[in-house]
C-alpha cells in the first residue's frame, strides 16, 4: 500500500493506483474528458491535470501512479486556471453547434464547460475543418465536432481490435478516423458504435433514422409492427432519468403503443427461436463430430454445413454464436477462414423480420411489403445488418428500419409521452411471447446459458441441474469464460453424448473475441461452443444503448436482466408455447427444417480489409 | 585485412601496425591531403575537387607521394569545399583551383596564398592551429571528424578506436563504466542534460532479461546538424558508445534512429555497422568477450515530434511517433515495454573517449555542474558558419566572436536562438552568458542539441518567433490538446500582430497561454513550444509593442507593416520611394514637397542624416545600396524659392496658445506640424539663433548655416514665431506660460550640457568641454584653440570638435577613445574623412589623468585597454591592459555624453523623469507626467540624430492636437499615390552606387566651406533609377506614425 494526501487528506492506495483513481477513493473528484474506464490512458487532453509538490508542470492524475509520500492538490488555482483554459482550448476548435447537436444535453464537454463555469472562451480561432462520413448505414461521423481525446481510437483498438480509426496529420490539421483520409465504409469497420458509445461529444452517432420510422407510422395502410431487443428494457429507463438497471419493459411497451405502432412484439420470440435452432444446429455439428461420416446427414438428414458446401472440414467444431453483427463483421474481415465455425442461424432481429413478414403476414393476410418491420435494438451494427444484401428471406427486406435505444428515447420523447406516467403494458401476441431464456440474450454468457438449458434437458430430458438455472461460471464480466458440463443420462437419440463432457468458452469484446480465436487457432483450446458478443458485456453495453457505459452500468443492467429471467415463469426457449405452435403450423420440419432453412439461416461472405 | 579480431590483444596490434606504416609514409615524405566529404561541403563541390584531385595527381604520377583521404565535417561549412595539405588549410576551393595546390602546394612546396584563410585584415594564415575558428575550439567529440575517413574502420582503429569497448569487455565490470561515466559528469546532448550515468544505472538496476540501447539521430532542429556531422564524419565513435552502454545495462540490441533526409549519414553508418560486424566488433561474442551486441538502423520520416523519446520509441515500435505519458519511463518500460537507455548521437560519441582516458579527465572541462565540451552548429547571419566543439560554459560571445568571426556585412548582432524551436532568443546584453544547461535556462533559452542561429538588426524578432512556433505547430503530433490548439491559438496572435492587426493585450495573451502550455502539455515538444515567443517577449518585448501600437516593425521584415523597408527604417517615416521615384523622372519640386511631408528639414537631413535607410535597402543584396542621401541632396539643391506645404487653416487653432521650448530640430519640426494644422505655436529658444544643435554643435563644413537658416524661414512663415534670448527656467517658466494662458507647452530643450571628464586633474587650464567649444565657436565665431588638441570620446561631437580643431589651426589633434573602432558612435563617413583631414585616431586608449603644470594641461595619461568581456551593449568592455602613457596636449575636448538640467528648466513643474536626467513621455504622443506638456528630442533620448528629433516633433505636435481638439488630425500620414512610372517586369538598372564628391583633403584646412559636394543631374537621376520599388503594389494603406 502506498500512503499519499490529496488535498492534505491522507489516501491510502494499492501500488500501481494512478492519482485519479485514488482521488476517487479519497472522494475529490479530478474532472477528465479522454480517460476511458479500463483502457490504457492516453492522457491526451489534459483536463485532469493536477499539482503535485516537487513537479516541475502540473501531471495529468490519469496516467501519473500514486508515489509513497506523494502531496497531490487538485484545487488550487493554478489547477483550476489550466483546467479552465484546457477546455475553453477544446471549444475553440470544436466545430459543434451546441443548439442543433445530437448531444445537445447529453455532451461531456458541454457539461465539463458549464462544471467549471466558463462562460467565455479567451480564446478564439480556426476551427476544426467540418467534414460527414455518413458512408455507413450505422455510423455518421462529424470531423468538426471532434476533439481528439481519441477515447474512440483507444476502444476500437484496444477493446476490440479493429483499429479501424486513427490519428492522422498533424498539430492543428489531426483528425481522427480512418487511414488516409477514407470513409469508415471502405475499411474494416464492423459498426459495433462502441466509438459512438464512447465519443464525449457529438463526433460519431449512429445514423438517425427517426424521421423514417415516423414516415412509416404516418402512411395509413402500412401495418408497422416494432420488435424490442432484450436489452431495450433495461436501458430505456436511463433515457428518461431512471438509474441503470431499472426495467421499463411495461412502459416500454406502453410508449411504443402511444407512438402508433400496429403491435408490438418481442425480438425475444425469435430469442427463443434462435435457440431451438442453434441449439439443434450444435447437436448436429456434436454428432457429426462425434460419429464422424457415420453423423453426416442423420439428425433427420439435415446437414447443419449445407450452406458451406465447399467447406473442406464439415460441421466444424467449436460452433461460433452469430447473433451479433458486429462480430459476424470482424469474422469476415479477419478470420473468414472459421466462417464455417459461425453458426448459420440469422441474429434474433432478423430471424423476427423473416417470419414477421411470412408466418405473421399470413395470419393478417397481408403480403410481405404491407409489413413495416422496424427493430429497437441496443445496437449500430444491426442497422448494417438490416440491409445485408441476403436479409430478404421473405421477398422484401425482412427487418425495415433499426432504431438504437438512444433514438427510440428520442423518439418517445419528440411524441410527448410522459415516460415515467405510463401504465405497464403487454406485448402483443404472438410474436410477443417470450421465456426468461430469451431474456438473457442481452448480456454476456446469455445466449449461452439459454443454449444450455434448453439442449441439456433436450438430450437428458431432464432440467439442467443447477442453481436458479445459472451457469454461473460463464456469467460476469470476465473478458473470457469457459465452463464444462459432462453429460450423463443421455436419452437414446443422444446416446453418443453419453459421458461427453461439453466445452464451452464465452467472450464479449473482440478484443477477447480475439484472444479465444487465437488459443483456439493455437490448438491451445479446444472448445465444442463458442459465444461471442461484440461489445463490452454483451448487447447491455451495445453501442446504440444510452451513455455513458461503464462497468458499474453494464453490471445493473446485467442484473436488470437476471432479474427479468427470474421474474418469469417460462425459463426455458423449448418451452415457449407459440414457438411450438410456430412449428406446429409454419415450420413444420422442425429446426433446421427446410423452411427453417430457408427462412432462419444465412450466409457469410469474406470481406477484403481494405 | 578483414579477418575478425579475437580479442583486445590483436586489437591493439592492428592499431599499432597502423601506426607504424602511416608513421613511416610520413617519415618518407608522403603526404596527406584530408578533402572535407561532409554533406555541405559535397553540396558546394567536395566531391568534383576529389575528382579533379585525383586527376591532377595521377597526371603527375604523384600517387605514391600523395593520398587523399575523404573525410567527414572539419567544421568550417561556409568555407566549404574546404581540405587540408598537410597542416594547411585550404578554403572555397574549385575543381579549378586544384592545379595550383598540386603543382604549388605539393610540387615546389609552396602554400597557394590565394585559397588559405584570410584575416580580417586580410592577413593570410594558412596553418588551421592559427587560425582562430579552430584554434579556440576543444575537440574531444570531433577528434576524429575531418581527420580521418568514415568509411574504413582501420583509420578509426588507428586513433584507438573501439579500445574503450575492449577495454569495458576485458574488464567486465558494469558498475566501473557507471563509475567512470558519473565521473566524467557527462549530461544527455539531446537537450535536457540528465546525467547520463544515472540513465544507465535505472536501466541496469530496472528488471528484465531483454534489454535495448537505442540512439537518436533523429535530429529535428532547424540550424542544426551536428549529429548528422558525426554520423557522417565518425560513425565508428556512436556503434562504440552503444556497445559500451549496451554491456552496462546488459542489453544485446540496440537500435539508431535515423530520418530518412540523412541519406549520407545512414550509408556511412551502414558502412560502419557491416565493417564492424566483419571485424568482430558487433555480433557475437564481441573480442572472445562472450558478450553479444548488434546495432540496426531504423529510419524515421523526418517528424520532428520523434526527436521526444517516447514518440521516438513508439515510432521505431512501428506505430504513429506519439509521445506517450512517462512515467513510466524509458529505463524502466521503453522499447516493446522493455527497459531501454535512449541517448543520442553525441552523447554516444562522447563514451569511447571517457572511458579510454577517465571520468576525471572528461570533468575537467566545463563548469561546475556541465562537464566536457559541447559541439555547437553555427548558423544565421554570422561569417564562419559550420560545426564547432567549445569547452561547456563558453561565452556566448566568444563563440560568435572569436570562432564564429561576428557578424557579416558590418552588421549589428541582434539574438542567438539556441536549443532550436523549443529554445530561446538571448540578446545582445546577454552576449556573456556561459553556454551551459543551468545559465541558458535562466534566460529562457536552452542548450538543446546545440543548434545555434545567429540573427542580425535585420531579423524581426516577432517574425522570428512566429517562424519557431509555426514549426512546432505544424510538428506537433496532435495529442494533446494545449500543444495542439494552444500553439494554434498563440500563431494566430503571432500572424495578427505581423499583420498589423496586433491588439492591446495581445502580448499578455500570449504569456498567459505560453505559460499554460508549458505547464500542461504531454511531452518535451509542448512543453518548450512557447519558449522563442515567450523569450522573445522577454528580451524584445518593444518590438511586440511597436508592432501592436505603433504600427511598426523595426526591422522592416513583416510585410503588412511594411511599405518599403527604406521608409520603414526612417524614423520620420519620410515616403523615400516616393520621392526618389520622383528625383528619376527630374520632378524636383514635387519630390521636395513629398518630402516634407514627412520631415521639413530636407535640406538639413540631405546633409546629415545618419540613412538608417540605407542600411536596410534591397538593392544591397544585389550590389550596393541606393545612396538615398546623396539623391536627397542633389533634389534639395534644385528648390530656388522655398514652397510651403499643405497648410489647413482653422480658426480653432489658430486661437489656441502653444508654446514650444527649444528651436532645435525638434521645437522646429513640432511647429512646423502644428502650423500645418493651422496652429500658431511660439518657439522660445535661450541661444541667440534658432537651430539648435543644427547651428551651434553641428560645424559649417558639414551644413552650411544658410541651408538651415532657409528651413527655418520656411517654418517662420508658415506662422510660427520665434523669440531667442529667452531660457526657459530664467526669462520664462512653464508656470509662467501656463499663467500667460499657454494651453499646451511642447519641450524641446535638446541635452546641450556636457559630461564632466571626472579624472584627476579634470579641472586643469585647457580642459573644455567639446560641445561648448563647438557652441562657442559656432554662435561667437571664435575660440580659443590649441596646437596639441587631444579630444576624448568617440561620437560625432568628438568628431566635430577634432575637425573644428584641425580648421581652426590645431597642429595636431588626436581622438582618444577607449573601445574599437567598430564600436565608434560616429557615423563611419565622418570617422573617415577626419582621419583623412589628418585626426589620429588612438583606440582601446583610455584617459586616466590629466597631466598639468602650473594648472594648465599638458597631456593626457592613458592607458591602453584591451577588449574583455560583453557588456549589456553587446560590445566588449574594455579592460585596462598594459602600461599608461601620456599623449602631450595643451587643450583638451572631452565629448563622452551629453546631457540636460532638467531641474534648472523645470524647476515650478514636477515631471517624471527617465534615468535620472531625461524626461519621461508617452511614446506614442510625446505628452510628459503633466498632461499639458509635452516633450521630444535629446531632452527625452539624450543625444541622438536630427532625424529622430524630427520624427518626435511630429509625434508631439499630433499629440498636442489630440490633446486639445480630441481627434487625431494628422493628414500627412496618409499614404499618397505617387504617379511616376514603374515596371515590374524591367531588369534593375545596372549602374553602380556612385559617392558624393568631397572637395580634396588640402583644400579643407583653414576654412569652413562645405565638403560634400552634390553630384551632376545625369548622375543622380540615374542613381535614383537605381531603386527596386519595394513599395511597388503596396500603396494606399494607412502608414503609421
Amino acid at each position: 500500500m502506498i500512503s499519499l494526501t490529496i488535498n492534505n487528506v491522507p489516501v491510502e492506495v494499492p501500488e500501481g493506483t494512478t492519482i485519479l483513481c485514488a482521488a476517487k477513493q479519497a472522494g475529490v473528484r479530478i474532472p477528465t474528458l479522454c480517460y476511458v474506464e479500463g483502457l490504457k490512458a492516453v492522457g491526451a487532453c489534459r483536463v485532469c491535470a493536477v499539482e503535485v509538490e516537487g513537479a516541475r508542470n502540473l501531471v495529468a492524475s490519469c496516467s501519473m501512479p500514486a508515489a509513497e509520500g506523494m502531496k497531490v492538490l487538485t484545487n488550487t488555482r493554478r489547477v483550476r486556471e489550466s483546467r479552465r483554459a484546457v477546455v475553453e482550448l477544446l471549444l475553440s476548435e470544436h466545430n459543434g453547434e451546441c443548439q442543433t447537436c445530437d448531444r445537445n444535453e447529453d455532451c461531456e464537454l458541454q457539461a465539463l464547460a458549464a462544471e467549471l463555469g466558463i462562460r467565455e472562451i479567451s480564446y478564439v480561432g480556426e476551427k476544426t475543418r467540418k467534414r460527414l462520413d455518413v458512408s455507413t448505414p450505422a455510423l455518421v461521423r462529424d470531423m468538426g465536432k471532434c476533439i481528439k481525446c481519441r477515447r474512440c481510437v483507444s476502444v476500437c483498438q484496444e477493446t476490440q481490435n479493429v483499429g479501424a480509426l486513427f490519428p492522422q496529420n498533424r498539430g492543428f490539421d489531426t483528425v481522427i478516423g480512418p487511414a488516409f483520409g477514407h470513409n469508415l465504409s471502405t475499411v474494416a469497420c464492423v459498426q459495433c458504435g462502441q466509438c459512438a458509445a464512447v465519443c464525449p461529444v457529438g463526433a460519431i452517432t449512429e445514423k438517425d433514422q427517426i424521421d423514417d420510422v415516423w414516415k412509416a407510422l404516418d402512411k395509413a395502410d402500412n401495418h408497422v409492427v416494432v420488435q424490442t431487443a432484450p436489452a431495450i428494457r433495461a436501458a430505456l429507463g436511463e433515457c428518461f432519468g431512471y438509474p441503470p438497471g431499472t426495467l421499463v419493459t411495461g412502459k416500454m411497451v406502453a410508449a411504443l403503443r402511444r407512438l402508433g405502432f400496429d403491435a408490438i412484439f418481442d425480438t425475444n420470440f425469435t430469442a427463443d427461436l434462435t435457440i431451438m435452432e442453434e441449439g439443434t444446429e450444435l447437436l448436429t455439428r456434436l454428432k457429426t463430430a462425434i460419429l464422424g461420416d457415420e453423423g453426416r446427414g442423420a439428425g433427420d438428414g439435415k446437414n447443419a454445413n449445407e450452406s458451406n458446401p465447399q467447406s473442406p472440414i464439415p460441421n466444424p467444431l467449436p460452433m461460433f454464436t452469430s447473433c451479433s453483427p458486429g462480430w459476424i463483421k470482424y469474422l469476415e474481415y479477419f478470420h473468414s477462414d472459421m466462417i464455417p465455425n459461425v453458426s448459420t442461424c440469422k441474429s434474433p432481429q432478423q430471424m423476427f423480420g423473416a417470419v414477421a413478414k411470412t408466418y405473421y403476414a399470413e395470419k393478417l393476410g397481408k403480403k410481405p411489403e404491407q409489413i413495416i418491420v422496424v427493430s429497437i435494438m441496443p445496437c449500430t451494427a444491426k442497422k448494417f445488418e438490416c440491409q445485408r444484401p441476403e436479409m430478404d428471406s421473405s421477398g422484401t427486406r425482412d427487418v425495415d428500419i433499426v432504431l438504437t435505444t438512444r433514438e427510440l428515447g428520442k423518439m418517445i420523447r419528440a411524441a410527448g409521452i410522459d415516460f415515467a406516467s405510463l401504465p405497464d403494458e403487454e406485448m402483443d401476441a404472438p410474436l410477443g411471447l417470450s421465456s426468461g431464456a430469451a431474456d438473457i440474450f442481452a448480456n454476456t454468457g446469455g445466449v449461452m446459458e439459454a443454449a444450455i438449458r434448453t439442449a441439456y434437458e433436450l438430450v437428458t430430458g431432464r432440467e439442467l441441474p443447477l442453481a436458479g438455472l445459472h451457469v454461473s461460471p460463464v456469467a460476469g464480466l470476465d473478458g473470457v469464460k469457459e465452463a464444462s458440463l459432462k453429460i450423463e443420462g443421455a436419452k437414446p437419440e443422444w446416446s453418443f453424448l453419453e459421458g461427453v463432457t461439453l466445452e464451452v468458452a464465452v467472450a464479449h469484446g473482440l478484443g477477447n473475441a480475439e484472444k479465444v480465436i487465437s488459443a483456439i487457432k493455437s490448438g491451445e483450446k479446444q472448445y465444442h461452443f463458442v459465444e461471442i458478443m461484440a461489445c463490452p458485456g454483451g448487447c447491455i453495453g451495445g453501442g446504440g444503448q444510452p451513455r455513458y457505459t461503464n462497468n458499474k452500468v453494464r453490471q445493473a443492467r446485467i442484473a436488470a436482466i437476471y432479474r427479468e429471467d427470474e421474474g418469469k415463469k417460462l425459463r426455458k426457449s423449448h418451452e415457449n408455447p407459440a414457438i411450438a405452435q410456430l412449428y406446429a403450423e409454419f415450420l413444420t420440419e422442425g429446426p433446421l427444417g427446410h423452411r427453417s432453412h430457408e427462412l432462419l439461416h444465412t450466409t457469410y461472405t469474406q470481406r477484403d480489409r481494405f | 585485412m578483414t579477418e575478425k579480431i579475437a580479442n583486445q590483444g590483436e586489437l591493439t596490434a592492428l592499431r599499432d601496425a597502423l601506426c607504424k606504416t602511416e608513421a613511416a609514409a610520413s617519415a618518407a615524405g608522403h603526404l596527406s591531403i584530408r578533402v572535407c566529404l561532409g554533406a555541405s561541403c559535397i553540396a558546394s563541390g567536395a566531391e568534383k575537387v576529389v575528382k579533379a584531385l585525383e586527376n591532377e595527381i595521377a597526371e603527375r604520377s604523384l600517387q605514391d607521394k600523395v593520398s587523399i583521404i575523404g573525410t567527414g565535417c572539419m567544421g568550417p561549412c561556409s568555407g566549404g569545399p574546404v581540405m587540408m595539405v598537410g597542416d594547411v588549410f585550404y578554403e572555397n576551393i574549385k575543381p579549378q583551383d586544384v592545379k595550383d595546390i598540386v603543382a604549388g602546394h605539393i610540387g615546389r612546396g609552396q602554400v597557394v596564398d590565394r585559397l588559405t584563410h584570410k584575416r580580417p585584415d586580410g592577413r593570410s594564415v594558412p596553418h588551421a592551429a592559427e587560425i582562430d575558428f579552430f584554434k579556440r575550439q576543444k575537440k574531444i567529440l570531433l577528434r576524429n571528424c575531418g581527420r580521418i575517413n568514415p568509411r574504413r574502420i582501420e583509420d578509426y582503429i588507428a586513433c584507438d578506436g573501439y579500445q574503450a569497448l575492449a577495454g569495458t569487455l576485458e574488464r567486465g565490470d558494469a558498475d566501473k563504466v557507471i563509475e567512470t561515466m558519473r565521473a566524467s559528469g557527462l549530461r544527455g546532448r539531446g537537450g535536457a542534460g540528465f546525467p547520463t550515468w544515472r540513465k544507465w544505472k535505472f536501466t541496469r538496476d530496472a528488471a528484465g532479461d531483454v534489454k535495448f540501447v537505442v540512439c537518436n539521430a533523429d535530429e529535428g532542429d532547424p540550424g542544426a546538424f551536428m549529429d548528422r556531422s558525426i554520423l557522417e564524419g565518425d560513425p565508428h565513435s556512436v556503434i562504440e558508445g552503444m556497445a559500451i552502454a549496451g554491456f552496462t545495462i546488459g542489453a544485446k540490441r540496440g537500435y539508431v534512429y535515423v530520418r530518412a533526409e540523412y541519406p549520407l549519414a545512414v550509408q556511412r553508418l551502414k558502412i560502419a555497422l557491416e565493417q564492424a560486424r566483419k571485424r568482430g566488433l558487433l555480433g557475437k561474442n564481441i573480442l572472445g568477450s562472450g558478450f553479444d551486441f548488434d546495432l540496426e538502423i531504423r529510419m524515421g520520416s523526418g517528424a520532428f515530434v520523434c526527436g521526444e523519446e517516447t514518440a521516438l520509441l513508439t515510432s521505431i515500435e512501428g506505430n504513429r511517433g506519439e509521445p506517450r505519458p512517462r512515467p513510466p519511463f524509458p529505463a524502466v518500460q521503453g522499447l516493446w515495454g522493455k527497459p531501454t537507455v535512449l541517448n543520442n548521437v553525441e552523447t554516444y560519441a562522447n563514451v569511447p573517449a571517457i572511458v579510454l582516458n577517465g571520468g576525471p579527465w572528461f570533468a575537467a572541462q566545463g563548469t561546475e555542474r556541465s562537464k566536457g565540451t559541447k559541439v555547437f552548429a553555427l548558423a544565421g547571419t554570422i561569417k564562419n558558419s559550420g560545426l564547432v566543439e567549445v569547452p561547456v560554459g563558453t561565452a556566448l560571445g566568444d563563440l560568435i566572436y572569436d570562432i564564429g568571426g561576428g557578424i557579416p556585412n558590418g552588421k549589428e548582432f541582434k539574438a542567438a536562438q539556441i536549443g532550436g524551436p523549443s529554445g530561446g532568443c538571448i540578446p545582445k546584453h546577454h552576449l556573456n552568458v556561459p553556454l551551459d544547461y543551468e545559465s541558458l535556462s535562466e534566460l529562457g533559452a536552452i542548450m538543446g542539441s546545440g543548434g545555434l542561429i545567429v540573427m542580425d538588426q535585420d531579423s524581426c524578432m516577432v517574425d522570428v518567433a512566429r517562424y519557431f512556433l509555426e514549426f512546432v505547430q505544424e510538428e506537433s503530433c496532435g495529442k494533446c490538446a494545449p500543444c495542439r490548439v494552444g500553439t494554434k491559438r498563440m500563431l494566430e496572435i503571432l500572424n495578427r500582430i505581423c499583420n498589423g492587426e496586433g491588439e492591446e493585450d495581445d502580448v499578455e495573451r500570449l504569456i498567459e497561454l505560453g505559460e499554460m502550455i508549458k505547464d500542461t502539455s504531454l511531452c518535451g515538444l509542448g512543453q518548450t513550444a512557447p519558449n522563442p515567443v515567450l523569450s522573445t517577449i522577454r528580451h524584445f518585448g518593444h518590438e511586440y509593442v511597436e508592432h501592436i501600437r505603433d504600427k511598426h516593425c523595426r526591422a522592416g521584415v513583416c510585410p503588412a507593416l511594411v511599405k518599403a523597408p527604406c521608409s520603414s527604417a526612417c524614423p520620420a517615416n519620410v515616403d523615400i520611394p516616393g520621392y526618389i521615384s520622383l528625383v528619376g523622372e527630374k520632378r524636383y519640386a514635387e519630390a521636395l514637397r513629398l518630402h516634407r511631408e514627412r520631415n521639413p528639414f530636407a535640406a538639413v537631413c540631405s546633409r546629415v542624416c545618419f540613412h538608417t535607410c540605407e542600411d536596410k535597402c534591397r538593392r544591397a543584396t544585389l550590389d550596393a545600396p541606393v545612396s538615398i542621401r546623396g539623391i536627397k541632396r542633389f533634389m534639395v539643391d534644385q528648390e530656388v524659392t522655398i514652397q510651403l506645404p499643405e497648410v489647413r487653416e482653422n480658426e480653432f487653432n489658430a486661437k489656441q496658445k502653444i508654446a514650444i521650448v527649444g528651436a532645435g530640430p525638434a521645437g522646429l519640426s513640432c511647429a512646423y506640424f502644428l502650423a500645418r494644422l493651422g496652429y500658431r505655436p511660439k518657439i522660445f529658444e535661450s541661444e541667440p539663433r534658432p537651430g539648435g544643435m543644427l547651428v551651434q554643435a553641428i560645424p559649417a563644413y558639414r551644413l552650411p548655416r544658410e541651408i538651415v537658416a532657409r528651413e527655418v524661414r520656411m517654418i517662420e512663415r508658415m506662422g510660427v514665431e520665434i523669440y531667442t534670448n529667452t531660457t526657459l527656467g530664467k526669462e520664462v517658466t512653464l508656470k509662467s506660460l501656463r499663467a500667460e494662458g499657454y494651453d499646451s507647452v511642447f519641450l524641446g530643450v535638446g541635452a546641450p550640457l556636457g559630461l564632466g571628464l571626472g579624472l584627476p586633474g579634470a579641472d586643469a587650464e585647457g580642459i573644455t568641454d567639446a560641445l561648448n567649444f563647438l557652441r562657442t565657436y559656432n554662435i561667437r565665431g571664435s575660440v580659443p584653440v590649441g596646437n596639441d588638441v587631444v579630444v576624448i570620446g568617440g561620437g560625432n561631437s568628438a568628431i566635430d570638435a577634432a575637425r573644428t580643431a584641425l580648421r581652426l589651426g590645431a597642429e595636431k589633434v588626436t581622438v582618444v577613445y577607449r573601445r574599437s573602432r567598430d564600436a565608434m558612435p560616429a557615423y563611419e563617413e565622418e570617422i573617415e574623412e577626419a582621419e583623412h583631414e589628418g585626426v589620429v585616431l588612438r583606440l582601446l586608449t583610455a584617459p586616466i589623468e590629466v597631466v598639468y603644470e602650473e594648472k594648465r594641461a599638458t597631456g593626457l595619461k592613458c592607458t591602453p585597454m584591451r577588449l574583455g568581456e560583453f557588456d549589456r551593449s553587446g560590445r566588449r568592455r574594455p579592460e585596462e591592459g598594459g602600461d599608461a602613457f601620456v599623449i602631450p596636449a595643451d587643450q583638451i575636448l572631452v565629448a563622452i555624453g551629453q546631457t540636460l538640467d532638467l531641474q534648472q528648466i523645470t524647476k515650478d513643474v514636477h515631471l517624471e523623469v527617465r534615468n535620472q536626467a531625461f524626461v519621461q513621455i508617452d511614446p506614442v504622443t510625446c505628452q510628459t507626467s503633466e498632461k499639458w506638456i509635452f516633450a521630444g528630442g535629446d531632452a527625452v533620448t539624450g543625444a541622438s540624430s536630427v532625424v529622430e528629433a524630427v520624427a518626435a516633433g511630429e509625434r508631439a505636435a499630433a499629440g498636442i492636437d489630440q490633446y486639445l481638439t480630441g481627434e487625431n488630425h494628422a493628414f500627412w500620414r496618409k499614404d499618397r499615390e505617387v504617379d511616376t512610372f514603374f515596371d515590374p517586369e524591367a531588369e534593375p538598372s545596372e549602374s553602380p552606387r556612385e559617392k558624393l564628391n568631397l572637395i580634396p583633403v588640402e583644400r579643407r584646412r583653414g576654412n569652413f566651406d562645405e565638403v560634400e559636394q552634390p553630384w551632376r543631374e545625369a548622375v543622380a537621376v540615374c542613381q535614383a533609377q537605381r531603386c527596386l520599388r519595394c513599395d511597388y503594389g503596396k500603396r494606399c494603406a494607412e502608414t503609421s506614425g
